[in-house]
């Protein structure tokens, strides 16, 4: 395949999210196959590390680490004499502007080569608009969530005016597609996440570990509270099982303080930040989302990937396209403790039900495996390559 | 019966499991009722001759819980209706609840549910169902949002919609009462038992709580018996279900609510089947014709869908008389398919879907918004000169002959348009040189018998849009897609500097585009906070008649004896138009509705008006409103009407009645009406009008005034016509002129016709030329002067009538819609009874009397009893009374 020039557009590129996860995991498949890999990055976190390799090129569009306030309207907050406001939004308006400018240049450097800019967040696409009518630039749209979370916030307004002219527009399962496509987006298509490993264990050693695992940042959207309290309603039942949780986050006091209300400090563990989440998987033995709302989480696929049966609540559609309940996994509804806490008893009571689950969890992630997936983007790209701009 | 060697107590309630191959979920269930917070329950599970392993879980299950007892059925009874009921038998607990295999309760749910029977001690109490596909809740959220105690399904209908039987909990002994059992045999038994549990039960209550989780299981192919809607015995086995139901109503002497059951039946259940008819193979939908044309006929007619929904009163009518083709064709064409016959048809602007035969009737239920229209775009080319494409536009069922189209670009900013040009191989095209700054957004207007259609463009009907953009001198065009998917070509200025002028002129022309509705401005806003807050002020009053229109009525001849009396009084009237109201003696005009009136409004202490204007204000305590209000009411009033008022109409009229602090009456039988009728319970002045004073004292002056203003001679006689306003018939206005015309030519030269119409009619009229003996009056401020001139009247059901009969001169009523009238509006007296003159129902009678005013010497009497009974109180004294009542405290 010829070298082709691939640009990543992200909020901040050394952040820790899942997208940002997966955007590194590309990155480094493609540039394995010899592509140029670059990002474009509105901002960047001060001091801290990246997902992404030192080797690939960083564009920061706010050298300054500016942050644009959110649009206002001048005359109204003018007649109030709201200087500050006013100014500020004056400042912004000059600055997307001149950003616009960079980002024009930026692209220019590419000459008349073609450019595939996978915008993995929305938001960076208000400095792109200079170069949407470029058309050896093709822009490929990402929304890393449901779209349920993204009606939460600013983003789906976003997605509604920067996606429709995108050569295409990438959701994370058909559900998600669907809702589009009845908006009347023409140019949605599917792409799952990869996963950053696959690993066999036998099912037998994994249930000798004796082990639950959860992670993710420790937030109340994350549902650790409810992870908590459903294990405490079992564990009398389940001797020798252990709760872990990977993670760093604000809600640290209060999940450490109710593992102390429970008595469960010899039982359930706040493990914090993990360098090698895979060995951390390797050595458990079932995994627990009880998240509030998702997209397709990585922290499933990766579990899934190690072989690992899982208990998940029912939080998104991507749940149920990356679980196949009562095959390799449970599932129950958002905050339902007692259910959750069933269904943690149920696999770690029954071995063979164990065994199975864990089987089928490794066969059927392999549709996330990573190089499964960077050939559905090889795909994508020619296809969109190939597209013809209706412009003799 | 139940073993009960032990001598336990049976417990307070019991739990049916049901389950029939549930192998993967049944422990799920069994586990949801272990972990329960209510104890005192004992679980019976049926399990109806599975063939996995469910029978094996549950003995496994069962096995050491003394209150958890498995019964296995020796064959598969095919339904749910045996497990349940044999689980009823096998149990002993006062309360009953039903739990399915495959699904299961909160652990809060026994607790909750029995908690609600105690409290209530309903028949049943129904709880909430969260379906797993989308966790809400089932079935029509409002049903479930709050807690209803002791309802009858009589007066909550909308119940019927829940037909669940597992989210309730139900006394035994009213099941027991009514030998309620789930029928055996068929299926969609819940149809049956919940339909006849609702008529059954004295009352059930709902508890606002998540109770039962109900799985759906999506894109399986374990589909659960109720399910399969593809296989035709489904399709038949519900309308069985209905039929049972339908049977019950009738032989239990409910089939009054049969309206409500099809109504459900309607909405729910056969929209299901109607939305899946495509993927029907032909000998189900044979079959599917046959079955629902009987049944539709067996308890419905084709009125039953006339409230529904477009679409569905479509297709219900289309079944109801069995035309297949054009039922067919309904379906193709809302799914976007071709119909085998043209049958999209208008009479004037009004679409309807013609069915294959013809019946002037079918238009009422085959009725449509408007056409479907269909297009797609190609080919989309944008250069500096020319924006083409390639389209291609459908209108299914319709003859493409008779539609022309074009294509319409738009300047959303500035209003101006483009069309469309369409070229010899059909390309559509528009010349964009001289586009100027804004969005053009595209239309399409398609023209069909003569009405327009107009369809704004979206991408989705485009076929790969290309992003292209133009530079043309300082301006750039851009093809553009808005957050609503709307197409349109911006044109934007290639300079920044220029991007800002442009917005600003743009701001500027919206701006003062806006000025004309002016708001208020920042002062008024900060009076209107503090006027209220003013002092009353005691020697003030503030008059108004009939809204501000008039100078008129008893508020005018309270406010000339007031002036009078000479005390030291403010006096201020309120007009709607100040300025053409000559305003005798000291008082000072208003604006009604202005700031100034505002002001005295909330300052003036005495309020005196004769129809309502508690709503400008807020009147406080020690401000006093005398309410005189405007004529002895014939029509009904109020609470009174015909057409009972909505509540807001109520609550309107209740800001208005709640506080008056006098009334003013003519006659006894006014003080009675109005207290009902306005539910008014303040005092009341019964003193006869004040404007009657005037009838009575006849001063010579005013009559005098009143001649020279009309500019009639002493020798002429005048009649004075005035018909009250009929607001329901928009040819009454008509009815009046033609009739002026023929009374003009009938009265004889020496008699004048004055003509008094409605002020709602006063400058319609004030533009028609009439003949020189017909005089419009409508606009003189005061009738009360009027009758001074007239020598006889001719009025309908005005209250006019009940003034002027105090004069003792001759009334003639022309009251052609006499019917129509009473039906419309109700009178509070048979009118032809007690009329003070000849009631006449077409013009000639009219004639007849007006040509020989002899004849009337016969009603006579009729008018002084007339005058006895509703005017006997009038001794010219009436406002002096009222102002003795309410000002003597000074």
């Amino acid at each position: 395949m010829e070298r082709k020039n691939i640009v990543f557009l992200i909020n901040e590129f050394n952040s820790h999210g899942g997208a940002q996860r997966v955007a590194s995991i590309l990155t480094e498949e493609f540039m394995k196959d010899g592509h140029h890999v670059s990002i474009l990055s509105v901002n960047e976190q001060k001091n801290a590390p990246s997902y992404f390799s030192e080797d690939v090129p960083v564009k920061l569009i706010h050298k300054d680490n500016y942050r644009p306030p959110a649009p206002i309207e001048l005359s109204s907050n003018l007649k109030q004499w709201r200087l500050m406001k006013v100014s500020k939004d004056l400042k912004r308006r000059y600055r997307l502007q001149k950003q616009r400018n960079n980002v024009k240049k930026f692209f220019e450097d590419f000459g008349d080569e073609e450019v595939y800019v996978i915008a993995i967040q929305v938001y960076g696409m208000q400095w792109m608009q200079p170069v949407l009518y470029k058309r050896n630039i093709k822009f490929i749209g990402q929304s890393h969530e449901s779209v349920a979370a993204a009606k939460s916030s600013q983003r789906y307004k976003r997605i509604l005016s920067h996606y429709r002219q995108v050569s295409k527009f990438l959701l994370l399962t058909q559900k998600d597609e669907e809702h589009f496509k009845e908006a009347g987006f023409t140019n949605t298509g599917v792409m799952y996440n990869p996963s950053p490993f696959r690993h066999f264990t036998p099912p037998e050693t994994l249930y000798q570990h004796k082990k639950i695992v959860s992670s993710g940042r420790l937030v109340a959207g994350k549902g650790f509270d409810v992870l908590i309290e459903s294990f405490a309603s079992v564990a009398d039942t389940l001797p020798g099982w252990t709760l872990h949780i990977y993670g760093e986050g604000p809600a640290e006091g209060s999940l450490q303080n109710l593992i102390r209300i429970f008595d469960l400090e010899e039982r359930v563990f706040l493990e914090g930040q993990t360098e090698d989440i895979e060995a951390s998987l390797r050595e458990a033995s079932l995994f627990v989302l009880s998240s509030k709302a998702e997209g397709l989480p990585m922290s499933l696929i990766e579990a899934q990937s190690c072989g690992l049966p899982c208990v998940s609540t029912d939080c998104a559609p991507g749940i149920r396209e990356i679980l196949t309940e009562y095959e390799d996994s449970l599932i129950a509804p958002v905050g339902d403790v007692h259910l959750i806490g069933r269904h943690i008893k149920r696999l770690a009571d029954n071995p063979e039900l164990f065994y199975s689950y864990s089987r089928k969890a490794y066969e059927n992630s392999l549709k996330f495996d990573k190089k499964v997936i960077k050939q559905q983007w090889y795909e994508l790209f020619e296809e969109l390559g190939g597209q013809r701009d209706g412009q003799s | 019966m139940v073993n009960r060697k032990d001598m336990q107590q049976p417990p307070k309630l019991s739990v049916v499991v049901i389950a029939f191959n549930n192998e993967l979920y049944i422990e799920e269930a069994l586990q949801s009722l272990q972990e329960q917070t209510y104890a005192n329950l004992e679980v019976v599970v049926v399990n109806d001759f599975s063939s996995d392993r469910t029978g094996e879980l549950i003995d496994r299950f069962v096995e050491g819980k003394p209150n958890f007892k498995a019964i296995h059925l020796p064959e598969n009874s095919g339904g749910c209706s045996t497990p349940r009921n044999t689980g009823i038998a096998n149990s002993t607990g006062e309360y009953l609840m039903f739990l399915d295999g495959d699904d299961w309760y909160t652990v809060t749910a026994c607790e909750k549910m029995v908690e609600a029977m105690d409290r209530t001690d309903s028949d049943f109490v129904a709880g909430q169902v969260i379906r797993t596909n989308n966790y809400e809740i089932w079935y029509h959220k409002q049903l479930y949002s709050t807690e209803r105690t002791n309802l009858n399904i009589r007066e909550f209908m909308g119940m019927l919609f829940d037909s669940l039987s597992v989210n309730k909990i139900y006394k035994r002994s009213f099941l027991d009462a009514h030998q309620l059992r789930f029928p055996e045999g068929i299926h969609y038994e819940d149809i049956v038992f919940t339909g006849k549990a609702y008529f059954l039960a004295e009352s059930f209550s709902i508890i606002p709580e998540p109770v039962y989780y109900w799985r759906v299981v999506e894109n399986s192919d374990v589909k659960s018996i109720t399910n399969r809607r593809f296989e035709f015995d489904n399709f038949q086995n519900r309308i069985v279900a209905h039929r049972y139901f339908d049977q019950f109503l009738r032989e239990s002497g409910a089939s009054l609510y049969q309206k409500e059951k099809n109504n459900k039946f309607l909405r729910h259940d056969l929209k299901l089947y109607t939305n899946d008819y495509l993927l029907f193979d032909e000998e189900y939908k044979e079959k599917f014709h046959a079955l629902i044309y009987d049944y539709l006929h067996e308890t419905m007619d084709e009125y039953a869908f006339l409230n529904l929904a477009e679409k569905d009163r479509i297709l219900y009518y289309l079944l109801y008389i069995g035309d297949r083709a054009a039922f067919d064709d309904y379906i193709a064409y809302i799914n976007g398919y071709e119909t085998v016959a043209n049958r999209i048809q208008t009479v004037g602007s009004q679409y309807y879907f013609s069915a294959s035969s013809t019946d002037a009737h079918h238009q009422k239920f085959l009725k449509m918004q408007g056409p479907l229209i269909t297009y797609r775009i190609s080919t989309i080319h944008l250069d500096e000169k020319i924006f083409s494409f390639k389209a291609d536009v459908n209108i299914n069922s319709i003859d493409d002959d008779s539609i022309t189209s074009f294509w319409m670009l738009r300047n959303r900013q500035t209003g101006a348009t483009l069309v469309s040009e369409k070229m010899e191989d059909g390309t559509i095209s528009f010349h964009v040189e001289n586009m100027t700054e804004g969005n053009y957004y595209l239309s399409l207007y398609v023209n069909h018998m003569g009405n327009l259609h107009k369809v704004l463009v979206k991408k989705s009907e485009i076929s790969e849009l290309p992003n292209i953009e133009v530079k043309t001198g300082s301006l750039s065009k851009s093809i553009y897609i808005n957050q609503k998917n709307s197409f349109s070509i911006r044109v934007q200025p290639l300079k920044n500097i220029d991007q800002v002028k442009w917005r600003l002129k743009q701001r500027r022309a919206a701006q003062s585009a806006k000025k004309p509705q002016s708001k208020e401005s920042a002062f008024q806003k900060w009076a209107k906070r503090w006027i209220p807050k003013l002092p009353v002020r005691s020697n003030w009053v503030l008059f108004e008649s009939h809204m501000g229109k008039q100078y008129s009525d008893s508020p005018k001849y309270i406010y000339e004896q007031l002036v009078k009396t000479d005390r030291n009084f403010k006096y201020i009237w309120s007009f709607q138009d100040p300025e053409i109201v000559d305003l005798p003696g000291p008082a000072i005009k208003v604006k009604r509705n202005s700031l100034k009136h505002l002001y005295y409004l909330n300052r003036a202490k005495y309020w005196v008006d004769n129809q309502g204007m508690a709503h400008l204000a807020d009147k406080k305590e020690q401000q006093v409103y005398v309410q005189t209000w405007h004529g002895t009411p014939l029509k009904r009033m109020g609470y009174d009407q015909k057409k009972l008022p909505t509540n807001q109409e109520l609550a309107k009229l209740k800001k208005q009645t709640d506080v008056w602090d006098y009334l003013v009456s003519p006659n006894r039988y006014t003080s009675k009406v109005l207290k009902r009728g306005f539910r008014y319970g303040g005092e009341i002045l019964e003193t006869g009008y004040p404007r009657n004073d005037l009838l009575i004292s006849q001063p010579p002056e005013i009559l005098e005034k009143a001649r020279m203003h009309l500019g009639v001679s002493s020798e002429k006689r005048v009649i004075l016509f005035a018909p009250t306003f009929r607001d329901w018939d928009p040819n009454s206005f008509q009815r009046v002129l033609d009739d002026v015309q023929i009374l003009s030519k009938e009265i004889g030269e020496d008699t004048v016709l004055v003509l008094r119409l409605h002020y709602l009619l006063s400058d319609k009229i004030a533009q028609f030329e009439l003949p020189p003996n017909i005089i419009d009056a409508s606009n003189y401020q005061d009738i009360q002067e009027l009758y001074l001139v007239a020598d006889m009247l001719i009025t309908d059901y005005s209250s006019v009538m009940f003034d002027y009969a105090l004069l003792k001169r001759p009334i003639l009523l022309y009251c052609y819609d006499l019917d129509e009238y009473i039906t419309r509006r109700g009178m509070y007296f048979d009118f032809a009874d007690k009329a003070p003159g000849p009631v006449c129902e077409t013009i000639d009678e009219l004639l007849n009397y007006v040509t020989h005013p002899e004849r009337l010497t016969e009603y006579r009497e009729a008018l002084d009893q007339f005058v006895e009974e509703f005017g006997s109180l009038e001794d010219g004294k009436a406002s002096a009374k009222v102002i003795e009542s309410v000002f003597r405290q000074r």
